[in-house]
């Protein structure tokens, strides 16, 4: 399983800490509900998935992130009965639809103008 | 079925701190953890220990609600707005020489406390951890701004000899916040 990966030590240290994710966990979540709509821990599951079990994110603490992001309009919550247990559904709406355009419009960006930055290596010496 | 003891108490933890529907969604996603982990091959302890672990602290998850909790945002909104209204009555109570109207002793006696009471469970709702006593204190403090506001403007219309720029300009900014605070009361008592 994926998250098993966690017990690594090696692994750990490749672990993105929430602290990285501060600013980016709204994107990374409406990224999430872009395939469809999603419950919490679907939401979860998919981030996993996407990047390879390195989120390190307790899934807890994306629930109150996402009532953020429905309280902002950006995604609708609707309550669903799956196998007799109440479950809440997100789907994105078309503001969280432009906001997603815009967020990864800004981060393709951003990571162009620093990748291009620290991704160049100094000329080997000739002397 | 019966829950994983580890399950139940987290989704106890959760049930005596949050409201019955925050609680039960994050309860469900923690069930589906637990079954996905049982799905997977674990035992029913160690499953129960992974879905516990993966979701975090159960106080973290409610501390984490709490503050961004709608209470929470509506006290901070009016703490920010709140001088604004209070120097627009402040300038047209002076201008309208407020001190030589015809009203009992006791009225701006109970406004001040009104006001000051308000203020504080506001500001205790923009600082406060628990879910519950931020919406409680949210609660409190919109429906003391709510009262003062009505009061203070039935109060000018009633005393007032002439109701000038001034007055008019600070029963508007009133009259704003009062229709915003209406407004929000849905969403904080949530």
């Amino acid at each position: 399983m994926e998250n098993c990966l966690a017990g690594s030590p090696n692994v750990a240290l490749l672990l993105m800490k929430a602290e990285l994710l501060k600013g980016h966990l709204d994107a990374l979540l409406l990224a999430a509900l872009e395939e469809g709509p999603r419950h919490g821990y679907a939401v979860m599951e998919a981030l996993r998935e996407s990047t390879a079990g390195r989120l390190d994110l307790p899934t807890g603490t994306i629930y109150p992130a996402l009532h953020r992001l429905e309280a902002a309009g950006l995604i609708r919550g609707t309550w669903l009965v799956v196998a007799g247990r109440r479950r809440r559904c997100y789907a994105l709406t078309s503001a969280g639809e432009q906001a997603l355009r815009g967020r990864r419009a800004d981060w393709l960006e951003f990571a162009a103008v620093i990748g291009a930055a620290l991704g160049r290596t100094p000329w080997p010496s000739t002397a | 079925m019966a829950q994983h003891r580890l399950i139940q108490n987290y989704t106890d933890v959760l049930l005596s701190q949050l409201p019955h529907q925050l609680a039960e969604e994050v309860a469900d996603g923690l069930a589906e953890a637990y079954a996905n982990y049982v799905f997977h091959g674990l035992s029913s302890d160690d499953a129960a220990r992974a879905a516990v672990t993966e979701f975090g602290d159960a106080q973290d998850v409610v501390n984490v609600f709490a503050l961004g909790s709608p209470a929470r945002r509506v006290a901070r909104r009016l703490i920010l707005t709140g001088p604004v209204v209070g120097l627009c009555w402040a300038m047209a109570l002076i201008a309208g020489h407020a001190w030589a109207w015809p009203v009992p002793t006791v009225a701006p006696v109970l406004l001040g406390a009104t006001l000051i009471a308000s203020v504080v469970v506001l500001v205790l709702a923009a600082r406060g951890r628990g879910y519950r006593a931020v919406r409680r204190a949210g609660t409190a403090g919109c429906v003391g701004l709510a009262v003062l506001d009505m009061a203070v403007i039935g109060l000018a219309l009633v005393a007032a000899p002439n109701f000038g720029g001034l007055l008019t300009l600070a029963a508007l900014t009133s009259a704003t916040r009062l229709t915003c605070v209406v407004g929000a009361m849905r969403t904080v008592v949530a």
